[in-house]
C-alpha cells in the first residue's frame, strides 16, 4: 500500500516548506527513518527522513518548489507499484506534530544595543502590537500626489506599499495592484490576520535602488526571510529588558579541569555551556515565571524545561532544543547539547528538535563579544545570553584578583517578568554557577 | 578578417546613435554600420531637423508678412522667399548635427562602418560596401527605422508623386500641393508650402485632420488650416493617381460617394512610414517579424537572443508603436543599458509626446478625451485658449487652447492636448505630470510664471476643477 509523504509542519505559524533537494530519486528503495529529501521551512534546513520503508515511486514536488505543510510531496510504495497511483490510505502522520512554538533564534549579532530602561506595561499587548508597525522607522515612501490622493481616498497606508518605480517610488499601478489584490490590511479583522501571518520584514523605507548604482539585489533565503520576520515579530511582541550580571566561573573553571578527562572518557566534550544549561535549569525550576510564556489574558506555565541552544550557521541560525533539560545532569546536558549542535551544522535535525522551546541560551561570547542584548525567542518569555568567558581583574577582598569571568545578559518580556524578578532569576543562576558543587554532577 | 565588438548597432538613426553612445558610456566596444554617408537617420537627414528647419523659415516668413502690423517698414514690395538661399541654410544645420554625430562617436570611440549589413548567424553581422566585412558582436542592437510608405492606388514617382523625402529639397515652390494625409508630415509639410505660397489641399482618409490627437485639437487646426487658404478633405479617399510631364491628376471619393478630380503640380504622399528590413536578414537568422516589423519584448529583445532592435522598425506587439525620434533614442538608452548589465524599467507608452510643428503647432501627452472615455474614465475636461493670456496678445499668437483630460475620481491628470504658440515646448510640462502622476490640484498648486504662454496650463487645470481665472 502506497504512503504518502508529507510536507512536515515545523511550528504552528508556518504555512509552507521549500523543497531544496530530493536525496532519492524515483525508483529509489528507502527505509524507514532515511533521509528522503531536504526542506527549508522557518530556520531549519532539515532533511526529512521515509515515514515508511519501500520504493520512492513518485515524487509530486520539484527541488525549489514551496507547498503548504501537509502537502503531499512523493510517494513510497512497492517496487511494483506504478507511479501516479492516487494514495489511498489516509495520510500518514507528518514527521512532526505542530507546536505552539514559533522558531525565533536568539540572534543577538544584529541586533541594537539599547537597553530599555523603563519599558511600558503594555496592559494591552495585543492590539498595541497590531497598530501601525514601527510607525518611528516609517520613513516617507516615496510615491506621487495621485498615489497620496488614492492612498487618502482609500485610507491605504503607502508605506505598506513595494514601489516599483524609480528609487522605489510607489506607482499608480503598485497602488491599484495593492488594493486590488486585498494585500491591505483594511479594518481591525484584517489586521488580526497581518498580525498572525508575522509583520513584513520589508519596513517602510526599503528601496529599489536606482538603476546602475552599485549595488547586486539577491532573494533572502527562506531562513533569513523566517529569522527577519521572527526578530521582528519578537521585537513587536514583547517589552524587553535586560540585566547584565558579572559572574565569576572560577569554580566551575577548576571543576571542568578536573572532570575534563573524565567526561572524554565518556566521548563527551565539558563546555562551559554545560554548567550554565544546569545553573539555568535550576533557576527555571525557582523562577517558574520565566519558562512560561503569555497568552491573551493567561499566562501558561510550561512544566517541561526545554532548553533551546541557539547555533550559529553559515546561512543563518538555528535554535534546537533540548527536551526535559531538567531531567538531565551535567553529562547528560553536555552530551545533549554537543549533539543538538553538531546536528544542526551537519542539517540533521528533526523538525521536532526546533520547537517546543521554553526558554533559551545564546551564546555570543564565542565570537568574542562582552556581552549581547538577546532578543527573546517566542513565545518564551526570557532569553539568555553568554559573553565570552575569560580572564579578569576583579576586586576580591580589597584586593585586585585574576578570575574567569563572564558577563551573562537576562533579556526577558517585561509584560510578564518584572525586573525584580529577572534579576533574582540572575543571581540565582550567578550563585549556581560561582558554587557550582562537583558533587551534583 | 573580422572585427569584434561587444555591441553592434545597424543603422545610425536617433535609435541607432544614441544606444551606441550610452553603450560606449557603459564600457562596451561598439560600432555601428549605416549605409549613408552621414550619420543621424532619418530624423536628422529627412525628417524632424530639415522640416522643422523649413517651418522656421516659413514662421520668419510669416512675421515678416505681417511686418506692417508690426510697425516695421520693407522698403521694397512684398517680402518672398529664396528657396536656394533656404535649402542653404537648412542644409547647413543638418550637415552640423550630423557632423556632431561623428564627433560624438569619436568622443565615445565608436567605429562607424560604412554599408550595409546583414545578419550572419549567432553574434556575426556581415557588412556589404566595396570589400564584405564580417563583425562578431556580443550584442546586435538593429535600428534600421523606417522610411516613406505609400498606398496601394498611389505610385511613388519621385517627381510629381512625392515622399517628404523630396519635399525637403524641393527646388521651387510648387505653385499647387495636395498632401495625401494628414498625420504630422502631411500637417507640417502643408503649413510650409503654404506660407510659401503654394495653393495646398490635403486629403485625410479620415474624418478630420491630425487622427491620433485630441478631438477639439483637430477641430481648431482644421478651423486654422481653413482660414489659412488650405483646402481640406477630411473623410476622402485618394482612388488614382496620375503623373503628367506638367504635374498630376488625382481622383478622390469624397464622403458622398462623389469622385472628385483634382489637379496640382505634385502630390505628396504622406501616409505613413513602413520598416526598413531590407536585405537586413531578419527572418532568415530566426526573428519573429509582425506585419513587417521586428517583434520585440517590452525591454527590446527579439526573439533571438543577443539580438534587440529599437526604434521605427519594432512593434511591440501591442497597439501602435509611435514612429518618433524621442521614443527610439528613449529605446536605444534603454536597450544600452540592459546589455551593459543595469536595471531598466520598460516605457510607458501612454506618457510620450508628440509633437506637430505645423502652425499653429500641436504638443500632447497622455489620453485624448475619447481614449480615456474608452478606457472607462469618468472624465473631466478643462479648457483654456491662448488669446486670453497677455503674453499671447503681444505675440500676436491668439489661436489655440489648452486641454486637460482628467479622470474624476482620484484627480489623475490623464492626458494634456494643446494647439497653439509654443505648444511643442509648453507640453514639457505636462509629460512631466503625467510621468510623476500628478493630480489637477497639483497643476493648480504649480506656480505659473506671468506673462508667459504657460500660464495656459494652469489655467486649464483651474478650469478643470469648475472655473479658470481669467475667463
Amino acid at each position: 500500500m502506497p504512503t504518502p509523504v508529507l510536507m512536515p509542519q515545523m511550528g504552528e505559524s508556518i504555512a509552507e516548506g521549500t523543497i531544496v533537494r530530493w536525496i532519492k530519486k524515483v525508483g529509489d528503495a528507502v527505509d524507514r527513518d532515511e533521509p528522503l529529501f531536504e526542506i527549508s521551512t522557518d530556520k531549519v534546513d532539515a532533511e526529512i527522513p521515509a515515514p515508511a520503508a519501500g520504493v520512492l515511486t513518485e515524487i509530486k514536488v520539484k527541488e525549489g518548489e514551496t507547498v503548504a505543510v501537509n502537502s503531499v510531496v512523493a510517494t513510497i510504495g512497492t517496487s511494483s507499484e506504478v507511479s501516479g497511483q492516487e494514495p489511498e490510505a489516509p495520510p500518514a502522520p507528518p514527521p512532526v506534530a505542530p507546536s505552539r512554538d514559533a522558531v525565533v533564534p536568539a540572534d543577538v549579532l544584529d541586533q541594537p544595543h539599547e537597553k530599555t530602561a523603563a519599558p511600558q506595561r503594555k496592559t494591552n499587548g495585543r492590539s498595541a502590537t497590531a497598530s501601525k508597525p514601527v510607525e518611528d522607522d516609517s520613513r516617507k515612501q516615496r510615491s506621487s500626489p495621485l498615489v497620496r490622493r488614492i492612498a487618502r481616498d482609500n485610507d491605504v497606508d503607502i508605506s505598506q506599499i513595494h514601489g516599483s518605480g524609480l528609487g522605489g517610488r510607489v506607482t499608480k499601478s503598485d497602488i491599484l495592484e495593492y488594493i486590488d489584490t486585498g494585500t491591505r490590511d483594511s479594518g481591525p479583522g484584517a489586521r488580526e490576520d497581518q498580525e498572525s501571518r508575522g509583520p513584513r520584514i520589508f519596513e517602510p523605507g526599503s528601496r529599489i535602488p536606482d538603476p546602475g548604482a552599485r549595488v547586486e539585489i539577491k532573494p533572502l533565503s527562506v531562513m533569513r526571510k523566517k529569522i527577519a520576520e521572527h526578530m521582528v515579530m519578537s521585537r513587536r511582541t514583547s517589552a524587553h529588558v535586560h540585566s547584565v550580571f558579572h559572574v565569576n566561573f572560577s569554580t566551575v573553571e577548576r571543576v571542568r579541569q578536573q572532570k575534563k578527562a573524565e567526561f572524554e572518557q565518556s566521548g563527551v566534550k565539558l563546555t562551559y555551556m554545560a554548567f550554565i544549561a544546569k545553573a539555568a535549569v535550576s533557576a527555571l525550576r525557582k523562577f517558574p515565571i520565566v519558562n512560561a510564556s503569555l497568552d491573551g489574558d493567561n499566562v501558561i506555565y510550561k512544566k517541561d524545561i526545554n532548553l533551546g541552544i541557539a547555533v550559529a550557521l553559515e546561512s543563518g541560525l538555528i535554535v534546537p532544543v533540548i527536551k526535559h533539560a531538567d531531567e538531565k545532569n551535567l553529562l547528560g546536558l553536555s552530551r545533549a547539547i554537543a549533539d543538538v549542535a553538531n546536528r544542526a551544522r551537519s542539517k540533521q535535525l528533526k523538525p521536532e528538535e526546533v520547537h517546543d522551546g521554553t526558554f533559551t541560551i545564546t551564546n555570543p561570547g564565542q565570537f568574542g563579544s562582552q556581552f549581547g542584548m538577546p532578543i527573546i525567542n517566542q513565545p518564551q518569555v526570557a532569553i539568555l545570553g553568554i559573553g565570552t568567558i575569560e580572564k579578569r581583574p576583579i576586586v576580591i577582598d580589597d584586593a585586585i584578583a585574576i578570575r574567569t569571568m563572564a558577563y551573562l545578559t537576562l533579556g526577558y518580556d517585561h509584560r510578564l517578568v518584572d525586573g525584580a524578578t529577572g534579576d533574582q532569576f540572575m543571581a540565582e543562576i550567578k550563585e549556581q554557577i560561582e558554587h557550582f558543587d562537583a558533587e551534583r554532577l | 578578417m573580422s572585427k569584434s565588438f561587444d555591441v553592434v548597432v545597424i543603422g545610425a538613426g536617433t535609435g541607432g546613435y544614441v544606444a551606441a553612445i550610452r553603450a560606449s558610456q557603459l564600457g562596451k566596444t561598439v560600432a555601428v554600420v549605416e549605409k549613408q554617408s552621414a550619420l543621424g537617420g532619418t530624423c536628422l537627414i529627412w525628417g524632424c531637423i530639415p522640416t522643422k528647419a523649413l517651418l522656421e523659415h516659413a514662421h520668419a516668413l510669416k512675421v515678416i508678412q505681417q511686418a506692417s502690423e508690426w510697425g516695421v517698414t520693407i522698403p521694397s514690395g512684398t517680402p518672398a522667399i529664396n528657396m536656394t538661399q533656404v535649402h542653404a541654410r537648412k542644409d547647413k544645420i543638418v550637415d552640423g548635427l550630423t557632423k556632431g554625430i561623428a564627433f560624438l562617436f569619436k568622443k565615445n570611440k565608436i567605429t562607424w562602418i560604412k554599408g550595409t549589413a546583414r545578419l550572419a548567424g549567432p553574434g556575426k553581422v556581415v557588412v556589404f560596401e566595396g570589400d564584405t566585412q564580417t563583425l562578431e558582436a556580443k550584442e546586435i542592437v538593429i535600428a534600421t527605422g523606417s522610411s516613406p510608405r505609400s498606398v496601394p492606388a498611389v505610385t511613388i514617382e519621385h517627381t510629381r508623386i512625392i515622399t517628404s523625402d523630396e519635399a525637403i529639397h524641393l527646388k521651387e515652390v510648387p505653385k499647387s500641393l495636395v498632401i495625401m494625409g494628414s498625420g504630422a508630415v502631411g500637417v507640417e509639410f502643408a503649413s510650409i508650402y503654404r506660407r510659401f505660397g503654394s495653393e495646398v489641399t490635403i486629403i485625410e482618409l479620415v474624418n478630420r485632420l491630425v487622427p491620433v490627437e485630441d478631438e477639439a485639437v483637430a477641430t481648431e487646426l482644421e478651423k486654422s488650416f481653413k482660414k489659412q487658404g488650405i483646402t481640406v478633405l477630411t473623410g476622402t479617399k485618394v482612388t488614382k493617381a496620375t503623373s503628367t510631364p506638367s504635374g498630376v491628376t488625382i481622383e478622390a471619393q469624397t464622403p458622398d460617394g462623389k469622385t472628385q478630380t483634382i489637379s496640382a503640380d505634385m502630390l505628396l504622399v504622406a501616409t505613413g512610414r513602413g520598416p526598413v528590413t531590407t536585405g537586413l536578414g531578419a527572418e532568415e537568422a530566426g526573428i519573429k517579424i509582425e506585419r513587417g516589423y521586428i517583434k520585440v519584448d517590452e525591454l527590446y529583445r527579439t526573439s533571438v537572443p543577443g539580438v534587440s532592435a529599437v526604434g521605427d522598425v519594432i512593434t511591440l506587439g501591442i497597439g501602435v508603436h509611435p514612429q518618433l525620434a524621442h521614443v527610439s533614442s528613449m529605446e536605444g538608452i534603454i536597450t544600452a543599458e540592459r546589455i551593459a548589465g543595469k536595471a531598466v524599467q520598460p516605457i510607458n507608452y501612454d506618457h510620450v509626446p508628440g509633437c506637430t510643428y505645423c502652425d499653429p503647432e500641436i504638443g500632447s501627452v497622455g489620453l485624448t478625451e475619447a481614449r480615456a472615455r474608452e478606457r472607462g474614465h469618468d472624465v473631466r475636461i478643462g479648457t483654456f485658449p491662448f488669446g486670453v493670456l497677455g503674453r499671447a496678445r503681444m505675440a500676436g499668437e491668439l489661436e489655440g487652447f489648452v486641454k486637460i483630460v482628467a479622470d474624476r475620481k482620484y484627480d489623475e491628470v490623464l492626458g494634456v492636448h494643446m494647439i497653439g504658440p509654443r505648444s511643442t515646448e509648453l507640453v514639457a510640462e505636462a509629460v512631466l505630470a503625467l510621468r510623476l502622476e500628478c493630480t489637477v490640484e497639483e497643476l493648480i498648486k504649480t506656480i505659473h510664471a506671468h506673462p508667459t504662454f504657460s500660464e495656459a496650463v494652469g489655467e486649464a487645470a483651474h478650469a478643470a476643477h469648475g472655473a479658470a481665472i481669467h475667463m
